[in-house]
């Protein structure tokens, strides 16, 4: 019975079952509780949000380098809007909108001129991240500006449950885009698309069509990671989502998401931001002084990618061997 | 004829110059043009000029990242201070965080014969070479709060208290806290003169409260999203928790917000260091405790002040034996003095 369990499926699980463990004996009283749980998840709502978009872009074998920046262009829309229009309950909702279309049509620029042109997507987004740090500079004149509109705030900070609503957005996306991925002919498409772009094209898949809708739903989830990261700060800059390029990235990668493209899941890539918020938290938990934290976080990702790579890989030889087997 | 041909040499040598300047693909760029006048070619000679009688003067002013309201601050009281001349025009640009492309802007400027350069030094090792070639080009060097290893002699550095910044702060918590209490720390990046030194002020000041302990203290890389973070995680493990000191208002704004998004609002004694505008809302509104204000724009201007009478005067850093300082008065503010920080004082 036990020889047939399929380790692989469920080693990211146990990796991240193995962690709360862990950390469960060292700090019982710190780690042990719904606050901490829900500040884990609120940590990483933004990534988990960003990412479960991004990964459309990544399975297609693209890239986007564009994602702190277009966050911070997105963050700077909805506030700008919303104080443009009043600061009502209303003008949020036009903010929102606002940076939602700003995030889409970004994604479909990128998409038609990678797909149209034949760019790598690389220098694409590597230009295009320089351009929307550009713009969010232009209209904030190179200001931190605030906004405390308690419609606005609340985006990041309302509680339902005990949760703060980002980690239901968190959960949302990643639902919405696990299910396009796995359930409709789109997802296949989009695999078959990172798999082998000249088979998928043969086949008679709109590839060029079929990568565009990617990048719109990386550009979309994007600006809404930026709507919710403006709303916990009360705040929107050109800074705004520095650094999250590298976090969504490493998210998706950690969470077996290959970059070449056809390979990944949704929950995998999930897996990846929450293990980096537990990992960040545990290290914060334990007092690990910050000169001693970046030697830490990288042995442990080292060692929980290494198992979760090892399973796959002892499965894939049973595989084989199988395979072996049948044909002898 | 002759005049020609120096003329057209000149205009090579500045096109080239500006070329390499363009070549910087991750440097930004603002112009503030307060004159439209061509400045001064490539030439390295130090020739004097005096920026009040109308000669062409251009000054660079380089942060390390431009977006900050520090350097925000920083920018438009240097160009308050020079838009009353028409000749004089500031050039900012931004490094994006990276002491490598500061050294390299700093290059640029020296090539393209700036009459001074107003720098933010993000890495007093790296950008020292730079700093001590521009000297010896007679481009004075004036560094803002951030300074080069000390044994580089240049015009001068303008500065806010870093060490005594930590030991008000520290006091005047410990009056709020009523002398007991466990703090935290909140800190930026390790290895930065200024906030290391903050820190040290701060700890040294604690040591002499025999009630309050430090339990904790954590990196936040500076940024706001990264304090609240770690504020929640300090919750966790503090449930008595008491006060908390980050490094730089941006992070304090961050501690609050965790704080009030944990019903905590007010009953942790949150500083910070700065006196940004937002930091100081949030002295007013209750949820941060107080911090230490320096007028950003103030210290900008003074920078600016010293780059044009270093230009006009007739000495440069080859008679200083150290380098001068100006450091910009501190300013404790807490709930009963914010008010009395005027409107237009607030970067």
């Amino acid at each position: 019975m036990m020889k047939n369990f399929n380790w692989s499926k469920y080693s990211k699980p146990i990796i991240l079952v193995a962690f709360i463990v862990v950390l469960s004996i060292l700090r019982p009283k710190a780690f042990l509780s719904l606050d901490n749980f829900s500040n884990v998840l609120w940590s990483v709502a933004v990534i988990g949000i960003m990412v479960s978009g991004s990964i459309f872009v990544f399975l297609i074998g693209g890239i986007d380098l564009s994602i702190a920046t277009l966050c911070a262009f997105s963050a700077v829309v909805v506030v700008s809007v919303t104080h443009m229009l009043g600061d009502t309950p209303v003008a949020v909702i036009a903010g929102v909108l606002a940076a939602l279309v700003v995030g889409a049509l970004a994604g479909a620029i990128h998409g038609i001129i990678i797909t149209t042109f034949k760019i790598p997507a690389f220098l694409v987004t590597f230009a295009t991240q320089s351009i929307f740090l550009g713009l969010a500079m232009v209209f904030t004149n190179n200001k931190i500006i605030s906004c405390t509109v308690p419609a606005f705030t609340a985006i990041g900070a309302f509680k339902i449950l005990g949760f703060p609503l980002p980690v239901y957005f968190m959960v949302i996306i990643a639902l919405i885009s696990w299910y396009i991925l796995r359930k409709t002919v789109y997802g296949r498409y989009v695999y078959a698309v990172g798999g082998n772009p000249t088979a998928s094209e043969i086949s008679g898949i709109n590839v060029k069509l079929a990568s565009i809708v990617c990048y719109v739903l990386s550009g979309l989830t994007t600006a809404l990671g930026g709507i919710v990261l403006a709303s916990m700060t009360q705040q929107a800059s050109s800074g705004t989502g520095a650094g999250y390029t590298n976090d969504v990235i490493t998210a998706a990668v950690i969470g077996g998401v290959s970059l070449l493209g056809g390979e990944g899941t949704v929950p995998g890539a999930i897996f990846g931001a929450v293990l980096m918020g537990l990992l960040n938290n545990g290290l914060n938990l334990m007092s690990v002084p910050s000169t001693h934290a970046g030697l830490v976080k990288g042995l442990v990702i080292v060692v929980a990618v290494a198992f979760d790579a090892m399973q796959h890989a002892d499965q894939s030889r049973k595989k084989v061997k199988k395979v072996k087997k049948a044909s002898a | 004829m002759k005049k020609r041909a120096i003329a057209l040499m000149l205009t090579a040598v500045m096109a080239l110059s500006l070329a390499a300047c363009g070549g910087g693909a991750t440097t930004t760029r603002e112009d503030t043009a307060a004159s439209s006048g061509a400045a001064a070619g490539g030439s390295s000679a130090k020739v004097k000029v005096d920026p009040y009688a109308g000669d062409e003067v251009k000054i660079a002013y380089i942060a390390h990242d431009i977006g900050t309201p520090n350097n925000q601050g920083w920018k438009e009281g240097i160009e308050r201070e020079c838009a009353s001349w028409s000749n004089i025009k500031v050039d900012s640009y931004g490094a994006e965080e990276s002491a490598e492309t500061q050294v390299q802007i700093m290059t640029d400027c020296i090539n393209q014969g700036y009459n001074a350069i107003i720098l933010q030094c993000s890495d007093g090792t790296a950008l020292a070479p730079s700093v001590k070639q521009a000297e010896e080009a007679g481009i004075p060097v004036i560094t803002v709060n951030l300074d080069c290893s000390s044994d580089t002699i240049h015009s001068a550095l303008v500065m806010a208290v870093d060490y005594d910044a930590g030991r008000m702060a520290a006091d005047k918590m410990a009056e709020q806290m009523g002398g007991s209490g466990k703090i935290a720390i909140i800190q930026g990046v390790p290895g930065l003169e200024r906030t290391d030194n903050l820190e040290k002020g701060f700890r040294d000041t604690i040591a002499n409260y025999s009630g309050i302990e430090i339990v904790d203290a954590q990196s936040a890389s500076f940024q706001k999203d990264t304090a609240m973070t770690v504020m929640n995680s300090f919750l966790q493990s503090y449930p008595d928790l008491k006060g908390v000191f980050a490094i730089n208002d941006a992070m304090a704004e961050g501690a609050a917000l965790a704080a009030q998004s944990a019903n905590k609002k007010g009953q942790i004694v949150i500083w910070g260091a700065d006196g940004e505008k937002d930091a100081l809302a949030m002295i007013e509104s209750g949820d941060m405790a107080g911090t230490i204000y320096t007028n950003s724009w103030d210290e900008g201007s003074t920078a600016a002040k010293i780059a044009l009478l270093m230009i006009g005067s007739e000495y440069d850093y080859t008679c200083l034996t150290a380098t001068p300082k100006v450091i910009m008065e501190p300013i404790v503010v807490t709930k009963e003095n914010v008010g009395t920080i005027a409107e237009e004082d607030r970067w």
